[in-house]
């Protein structure tokens, strides 16, 4: 029982570490909490002319 | 770095971007709407072309009568460009089947011969010429002179709250833009950015970014960028007739001049290939 609780914790913290790492843009993220006048502007665009 | 302008365009509206490079129709539309944003300046102007299959029997744009044609939105110049090719050539929007699809994809869907054109911005076209399967029908500006595609949007809170972060942002497209058109050294200087903003920025060849950029020189050329009432009148003209924009709309009221014209005293780069650094 112990095994399956301790495998089951490492699967949940390494998907939760690898979902942070890969899919949540973390300068946004902390851009986003920054006073207004300090945030940096972010440009969006793709790859055509 | 997105992949398709609808997605842009979410991006925009929810604040996760505070500007953007967007097709000019998608802008207006979005402003008609009432999306606080406004357009600055322009990307660039030209760099649209209509490309079909080598093997594909469309000699002349008549042929793509009963064809389907791929457009990066419906709120796209690509779009515009091919209802005024239709005028002229007494055709109707009912004469040629349009489809959207995001910009990478369509290079790989005419291979493939899902579609029979596409109607986009470079670098696709040159893709298309330089993998050998698809043919340059026309350029845009064939039917289209001082034709403009992308512009440079942005929210309107950033112009009322950062309006210099804002000039600092089209004093450097207005300097890029003299520094890659300046004629005595224009082959050079394309060929360097294209493999640097190719390796940096489009995470694309550099070497289809060259052809792109210098195939021939003025296949994409970034000046004159101050957006003009008579581009931007033609184009709501455009949406209007094709169904796209429900009401009209005055110019000032989705365009911001005052950067543009901030930016005309600017000068190109002082920066050659090998430099360590810009001034």
């Amino acid at each position: 029982m112990r095994k399956i609780i301790l495998a089951t914790a490492a699967w949940i913290v390494g998907i939760t570490a690898a979902h942070t790492a890969l899919n949540v843009d973390w300068n946004v993220a902390f851009n986003d909490r920054l006073p207004v006048a300090k945030r940096k502007l972010y440009v969006a665009y793709i790859p055509v002319t | 770095m997105f992949q398709g302008f609808p997605e842009i365009k979410e991006a925009l509206i929810s604040n996760q971007m505070q500007a953007a490079f967007m097709v000019a129709p998608m802008a207006i539309a979005l402003r008609a709407q009432g999306v606080p944003i406004k357009i600055v300046y322009l990307g660039h102007r030209y760099g649209s072309a209509v490309v079909v299959h080598k093997d594909g029997g469309v000699r002349k744009f008549e042929d793509l009568r009963g064809k389907t044609v791929a457009i990066p939105s419906r709120f796209s110049d690509e779009r515009l460009i091919l209802f005024r090719a239709m005028e002229k050539h007494g055709m109707t929007a009912k004469d040629i089947r349009m489809v959207e699809m995001a910009p990478p994809d369509v290079a790989g869907a005419l291979a493939a011969k899902a579609i029979d054109a596409f109607s986009m911005g470079e670098p696709y076209p040159s893709q298309a010429e330089r993998t050998g399967f698809g043919r340059v029908l026309f350029h845009a500006k064939e039917y289209w002179p001082d034709y403009i595609s992308c512009v440079l949007v942005v929210r309107q809170d950033v112009i009322d709250s950062k309006p210099e972060a804002v000039q600092v942002l089209v004093d450097g497209i207005a300097r890029s833009g003299l520094w890659l058109d300046n004629p005595p050294k224009r082959q050079k200087r394309r060929e360097h950015a294209a493999d640097f903003v190719g390796r940096f920025y489009f995470r694309q060849d550099p070497g289809l970014l060259r052809w792109a950029l210098t195939k021939p020189l003025d296949r994409v050329q970034y000046q004159p960028l101050t957006p003009l009432r008579k581009d931007f009148d033609l184009i709501v003209r455009l949406m209007r007739q094709t169904g796209v924009l429900d009401r009209d709309i005055e110019f000032s009221e989705y365009i911001e001049p005052r950067f543009a014209e901030g930016a005309k005293t600017q000068t190109e780069w002082i920066y050659e290939p090998g430099d360590s650094t810009a001034k």
